[in-house]
């Protein structure tokens, strides 16, 4: 993954969920990942075309996915309802939004797809031929995987 | 499982000069080891060939890969109760000795343990279970006793056969020792060159350990070089205690100009293997390109000798802060000589390479261990990095280069590496620089 790419990324999650959440948000080492992962029971999608093709997926476990969105809407949710689903794909939109914002200022321009969100358990996911760039933050609610595969267009 | 062997080693290290390694198993709840060179592998198995009438000490015959091996069981050979593994697999260390392979059953096998042959001392007389002229010494080592058996001795030149067994067990000082003695005066000359394999085999083991470099037939040649100066700098005291030996060792080993410009001069050789003309694209891989100092270069002296292609340099490293840093790299020497003048530029943080040059090179946080997505590529240059990845992902990567590299292509490796398969290339020289072509 392209070197420049990286950072915008890093920092828009971390601004974004120290933001909505209002909370201590530590950022762990970035690595790379394998094509074939796991994902962790719920997942954001968002797709990206424009310069580059990929996809940024944001992956959490259930339970932390309704930590925030209990935290981001001010109320206790219990289950993964469709206000909770609506608050992550909300998360994964704003995230992926500002990346994609300070990328443009970088001089690349890329494209967003709506978000969608994936839930469910045991759940892996593939890109062909592109290893993933996972960036991992941990905070009160949970872990969080901002997982970004992207690549040139040939 | 062979394996094993080596890498437990390295916990003692840093205390004794370890010159003497020894696998160690228990019987019946008692550790003993035996000399590593005499194992050839562990191994478990079970469902082992009866052999009618044979003594009850050989459990039967076995298949190991085609060879047909004899297995016997140490506890019973030695008058040791046998732990119950009815229906269970055994734990077997196979032995080669002088004259042949066989196979030993233990209670369970441990680990690799390394001394130095100065601790050793000589069987008490009144050692017990075991028939004393089997054992040659006992050592003991992070607090449990260890006692070496001669499996020469045991199992050794005579077949296990019936006679001597028994003898052994009943009555201690029969057999007479002279084929033994015979034998013994043979040993120093192949033992040296033995030595020297397994100081060798020790060193590549630690310099995985601490600097994550693999040997294999990529550097192979230059690590036994490598040995015998190390040898002559270091005398009889040659294994690597710590990060710093590992360091010095591997001292010789970088490229010229690693983590630095190119200068001039060796540019120039490189430059001597590219093609005299050729347009449109040009691909050029860089994988393991750290901060980027060897992709500024290679994109200068292609851009310098063939102004006209279309250069597309693929910059690679799995190491995010060197390579965050590859991009906007400045210039701080006064001059890097001519061949990167034309290309240099005066930025708001001092000099740095021109939009031309920049716009070439692509810089990817990416591990090559991964796969790897290429165009037909031109040229790779590939320094001391090969060296660093598991040996069977260098194998990987060999295959990617000779799929992805069009004929005639060029690969730059390490000053001391070679292709894997030498067959698929032919080599190049020019006073010291080695390029190989794609055949």
């Amino acid at each position: 993954m392209r070197v420049e790419y990286i950072n915008p990324f890093v920092e828009a999650a971390y601004n974004i969920m120290t933001e909505v959440l209002q909370t201590e948000v530590e950022r762990k080492d970035l690595y790379l990942k394998k094509t074939t992962q796991p994902v962790m029971g719920v997942a954001a999608l968002v797709g990206l075309a424009g310069d580059v093709e990929g996809r940024v997926l944001i992956d959490m476990s259930q339970d932390s996915a309704i930590k925030i969105a209990s935290t981001m809407n001010g109320e206790k949710l219990t289950s993964m309802d469709e206000l909770a689903k609506a608050t992550i794909t909300e998360l994964a939109n704003m995230i992926t939004a500002q990346a994609v914002t300070k990328l443009f200022d970088l001089g690349f321009k890329f494209d967003l797809t709506p978000p969608s969100i994936i839930t469910g358990e045991n759940m892996s996911v593939s890109d062909a031929n592109v290893e993933a760039l996972i960036v991992p933050l941990e905070m009160p609610q949970g872990l969080v995987e901002i997982n970004v595969a992207i690549r040139e267009r040939a | 499982m062979k394996h094993v062997s080596l890498k437990e080693t390295k916990d003692q290290k840093g205390q004794t000069r370890i010159d003497f390694k020894m696998v160690t198993f228990t019987l019946a709840g008692k550790d003993y080891g035996i000399d590593i060179m005499k194992v050839k592998e562990i191994s478990k198995a079970s469902k082992f060939t009866f052999v009618p009438n044979a003594a009850p000490f050989v459990k039967g015959v076995y298949n190991l890969r085609g060879d047909i091996i004899s297995v016997i069981d140490m506890r019973i050979f030695f008058n040791l109760k046998a732990e119950e593994t009815e229906g269970d697999t055994e734990n077997m260390i196979i032995l080669r000795l002088d004259s042949h392979v066989i196979s030993v059953i233990v209670d369970s096998i441990d680990k690799v343990v390394g001394i130095s042959s100065e601790a050793i001392q000589p069987p008490h007389p009144l050692f017990g279970d075991i028939n004393i002229k089997y054992i040659s010494g006992v050592v003991e080592n992070e607090g449990s006793l260890y006692v070496i058996l001669d499996v020469e001795r045991i199992l050794g030149d005579e077949e296990p056969g019936d006679g001597r067994a028994q003898e052994s067990r009943s009555t201690p000082s029969i057999s007479s020792d002279a084929p033994f003695e015979a034998r013994e005066s043979t040993v120093p000359t192949t033992a040296s060159a033995v030595k020297e394999d397994v100081d060798i085999g020790f060193i590549e083991e630690t310099l995985i350990t601490f600097l994550s470099f693999y040997s294999s037939p990529v550097n192979q040649e230059w690590i036994r070089s490598r040995f015998s100066s190390w040898k002559k700098q270091k005398g009889e005291d040659v294994q690597l205690g710590n990060v710093q030996d590992a360091e010095a060792y591997l001292s010789p080993f970088p490229s010229p100009f690693s983590g630095n410009y190119w200068n001039s001069d060796y540019a120039e050789k490189v430059t001597s293997f590219l093609p005299a003309d050729n347009t449109g694209n040009f691909y050029v891989w860089n994988p393991g390109c750290e901060s980027g100092y060897e992709s500024y270069s290679v994109a200068c002296l292609v851009k310098n000798r063939l102004p006209d292609v279309h250069l597309r340099i693929i910059a690679h490293d799995n190491d995010l802060i060197r390579i965050s840093t590859a991009p906007g790299l400045v210039v701080n020497q006064a001059s890097l000589g001519g061949l990167y003048d034309n290309f240099l530029t005066n930025g708001s943080r001092g000099k740095q390479f021109n939009k031309e040059i920049k716009d070439a090179i692509l810089f990817e946080y990416h591990d090559i261990t991964h796969d790897n997505t290429l165009p037909k590529l031109d040229m790779v240059v590939m320094r001391d990095t090969v060296s660093y990845i598991v040996p069977d992902k260098q194998q990987h990567i060999f295959n990617t280069l000779e799929e992805v590299m069009k004929p005639g292509g060029l690969l730059i490796l390490g000053a001391h590496e070679q292709p894997i398969n030498p067959g698929a290339w032919e080599r190049l020289e020019n006073s010291g620089v080695v390029a190989y072509k794609k055949k």
